[in-house]
């Protein structure tokens, strides 16, 4: 008796197990099948509803979804919160839920790339022109939304411009729904303007100016790294300022570049320049005076917190990073003076962002892309939406000013710690210019930069050239990986001999196959180029 | 084959109760071995596995592509042989030492004491190694400064590195090897020893000819197993300790770290894959080939 026992419980067992793993593999296929059709039966009805775009059927919303959404970046300590606020808003209006997930900054390419590749069910998630938005919509990993936005994002689909719509486009068709919100984001350094008047250094305005700066704070101010942490992007963006090489397709790490603005189909790989020989010298001679750490490469803490922490004096922040970065130290650090240099003003011009510079678009993955598109219909447009999800609680975060286009954080009346930190999370994917609100009291010094770099514009012609390297994918994972071994060391000047190094890096490149990778970009480039009539 | 369903009538129970572990395999072990079929082929997020174009070997040429597969081979074949040989080396002269100590208290102690870095994260143990060597405020270098020696830049140099990162590997598994080593050696009899100390024998002369022989098969054993893994260098201690950090690579790059960067610049399943069959098979044929040799010199020894 025993004996049957145990005998048929192993059975029980096996078939368990066995079931399991059938079942296992069947779940995985049903979501997906499910949302093809639900996909195609969205695009069937589209036509029949876009001509009455402005009174549209309302899409059925009885069944109630849940949705999962990916942001790119940090959030804040009070998002649960605030997200679940939202939920309960979400689920009165659009009978839907959204849990909210944060990549973080830390490895953010790999997650990103890990969240598209596995297919992992993402109903929304960040997308932008410098997180290889054009790459992946051409391979395939976003949702065509074409067809879905007049009826599921009808508000939006009528108050996005036509310009904005055509920049996110791909293959002429739409992967992602671009923020609204013009913008210039060049690249330049913050740096501790009272230690400039102290030590009666001269005006930051160019490359000698900056060295000089660097120069006096690190002989006179004991315990300093003028650029504290990792130095890679002050270094690395102030190279093509100075040049003024442009990036090619918005990857700024690429060894390709074009040679000028004037002349963008002048190509070539940077490192074979006399341009890039003088600078890795001259490079070596800051990094031997001490301006940053021979072990920069291997510290991952941003410049920024060594200012606040009196130790460090330059950082490389974008104009809007400055404002944020200034406004914030006002409020914990009152007693330090910041500057902010943007690097247009070596260049002399200052390119808009691409409106896909921001913007939210759909994996394949997604079971419910029409919820989700709804719900960011609603984000973006409705303002109470918009700001629960932007800028916090009212009165906890912030308060609104009595012109309702003015707020001040942290609230009136309330009195903050030092490591207060205003509400702020990554979602510049769906801003919508007449729905944002200025902070009193911030950087004043942000909207003059708007007005110079207004002057100074000149159409983005490079950011547009879509390089998804599939040709020539293995010359260019062997070219990175040179870059990083390399020309990474060599740029930062923590080599002993220059020439040699640089010797070294060149014929390494070629032996990785650099110029199929500059042939390639080439050709993708003059495409373009031919494509919209330039030069 | 009819020997086999003959077998399976007569021992139905035990095959019954083999079939667990058989499923268990074959669902985290076998089936997701389809997956190497990524290898070949280009990945396209609308084909998926099976439907995306088949290239051959193509994937595998980023290997060769950049010249560095015999120098990233050669690194992570000799940092592993230095882990393993130097690691087990010490581990049995501690686990000699531990059971040759009189206090048992001060034993246990010893014991626990030196088991506890097993447990640290790697994490943690890069930030030990920052903090230690960085050029600034470094605590080595702040040593050397106090004493009044010239201050050395660890960050501006390879050659340190290589023993820095046997050193911190051999300091985390020394409690755990030395443990399996300490069992083995107390369950060696203890009349070996009471004779041999009969016949006058030292505590040296104990140690060669008894202990260190009734180690072998453990330690045979011990190496069999992690030979099979040394194209798996251990990725989170190199990368935690060298990061992204350009410089140190030419003395510390192994596979896994050149791979993980591949494809996190440029990331591509395929390549991915491919890159990860390589050290595969690279592994399955070295451990065969050690195996062999082993069977031919002393068959008890062998693995299978």
């Amino acid at each position: 008796m025993n004996r049957k026992y145990a005998r048929f419980f192993a059975i029980v067992l096996a078939l368990t197990l066995f079931t399991a793993l059938i079942s296992a593999c069947s779940k995985e296929n049903k979501p997906a099948a499910e949302s093809k059709a639900a996909e195609s039966s969205g695009s069937e009805t589209t036509p029949a509803e876009s001509s009455s775009a402005s009174d549209p059927a309302k899409p059925d919303i009885s069944k109630k979804v849940e949705l999962v959404w990916y942001l790119l970046g940090d959030s804040h300590a009070d998002s649960p919160k605030v997200v679940e606020e939202w939920n309960k808003m979400l689920e009165k209006d659009l009978n839907t839920t959204v849990k909210l997930n944060f990549t973080t900054w830390t490895e953010w390419a790999t997650k990103y790339n890990l969240l598209l590749t596995t297919g992992e069910k993402v109903d929304m998630i960040f997308a932008s022109s410098w997180a290889d938005y054009f790459k992946y919509a051409k391979q395939g990993a976003f949702l065509d939304l074409t067809d879905l936005l007049p009826t599921y994002a009808p508000q939006t689909w009528s108050t996005v411009p036509e310009q904005d719509w055509s920049e996110a486009k791909v293959d002429g068709k739409i992967f992602a729904v671009p923020a609204t919100y013009p913008e210039f984001t060049p690249n330049g350094i913050v740096y501790r303007e009272d230690w400039r008047k102290e030590l009666n250094l001269p005006e930051v305005k160019d490359l000698d100016s900056i060295e000089a700066y660097m120069d006096g704070v690190k002989k006179s101010k004991s315990g300093v790294t003028p650029i504290g942490g990792s130095a890679w992007n002050e270094v690395s963006t102030l190279f093509k300022a100075i040049t003024g090489f442009e990036a090619i397709g918005g990857d700024g790490n690429s060894v390709v570049v074009a040679k000028s603005y004037d002349n963008p189909r002048d190509i070539v790989a940077y490192p074979f320049t006399t341009e890039f020989a003088d600078y890795a010298k001259r490079m070596k001679t800051w990094a031997s005076k001490g301006f940053w750490s021979s072990s920069t490469l291997s510290v991952e803490t941003a410049a920024g917190d060594l200012i606040k922490a009196g130790t460090g004096a330059v950082y490389w922040r974008n104009p809007a990073g400055a404002g944020g970065f200034i406004t914030d130290l006002k409020k914990t650090n009152p007693e330090i003076e910041v500057a902010y240099f943007p690097f247009t003003r070596i260049q002399n011009y200052a390119v808009p962002n691409l409106s896909i510079n921001n913007g939210m678009a759909i994996p394949k993955s997604s079971t419910n892309p029409e919820r989700s598109l709804m719900v960011l219909d609603k984000l973006r447009n409705d303002p109470k939406y918009f700001n629960l999800m932007t800028y916090g609680f009212e009165g906890t975060h912030y308060s609104l000013n009595a012109d309702g286009k003015t707020y001040v954080a942290p609230p009136k009346g309330v009195e903050v710690a030092q490591d207060w930190k205003k509400y702020d999370i990554a979602g510049w994917g769906w801003r919508y210019e007449p729905n944002m609100l200025k902070e009193e009291g911030s950087w004043d010094g942000f909207d003059k930069l708007t007005e110079e770099f207004k002057a100074i514009s000149r159409p983005s012609i490079f950011q547009p050239v879509v390089l998804d390297y599939e040709p020539v994918k293995a010359e260019q994972a062997a070219v990175n990986q040179v870059f990083k071994q390399y020309g990474q060391p060599l740029m930062m000047g923590l080599v002993p001999d220059v020439d040699k190094a640089l010797e070294t890096y060149r014929k390494k490149l070629e032996g990785a196959g650099i110029d199929k990778v500059v042939a390639y970009v080439k050709e993708q480039a003059e495409a373009y180029y031919t494509e919209r009539n330039i030069q | 084959m009819s020997r086999l369903l003959v077998d399976l009538r007569t021992n139905k129970v035990l095959w019954l109760m083999i079939v667990p572990s058989l499923v268990f395999f074959v669902i985290f072990s076998y089936l997701p071995m389809i997956g190497v079929y990524y290898a070949f082929t280009n990945y396209s997020f609308e084909g998926g596995l099976f439907k995306s174009p088949y290239v051959g070997f193509q994937n595998f040429q980023f290997l060769i592509q950049s010249g560095q597969l015999y120098a990233l081979t050669k690194n992570t074949i000799l940092y592993n042989l230095a882990f393993i040989f130097l690691g087990n080396a010490l581990q049995v002269t501690c686990a000699i030492f531990l059971s040759e100590l009189p206090g048992k208290l001060f034993r246990k102690f010893t014991q626990s004491f030196m088991f506890l870095p097993f447990f640290l994260s790697f994490v943690l143990i890069g930030a030990f190694v920052f903090n230690l060597f960085n050029f600034e405020n470094g605590a080595v270098n702040t040593f050397l400064k106090g004493i009044g020696l010239q201050p050395y830049d660890f960050y501006l140099h390879t050659a340190p590195w290589k023993y820095i990162i046997v050193f911190f590997s051999v300091w985390k598994g020394l409690g755990y090897g030395m443990i399996i080593y300490l069992a083995a050696i107390m369950s060696i009899s203890d009349e070996y020893h009471e004779a041999a100390k009969i016949d006058g024998a030292n505590i040296f002369q104990r140690t060669r000819h008894i202990i260190l022989p009734l180690l072998v098969p453990t330690f045979v054993l011990l190496i069999l197993l992690s030979l099979g893994g040394i194209l798996k260098g251990q990725f989170d201690l190199f990368y935690q300790i060298i990061g992204n950090n350009g410089m140190l690579f030419e003395t510390t790059d192994i596979i896994d770290t050149y791979v993980y960067r591949s494809l996190t610049v440029n990331f591509d399943i395929g390549m991915g894959t491919a890159a990860g069959l390589y050290q595969s098979a690279f592994g399955l044929v070295l451990v065969c080939a050690v195996n062999y040799i082993i069977k031919k010199t002393r068959e008890d020894y062998a693995l299978f």
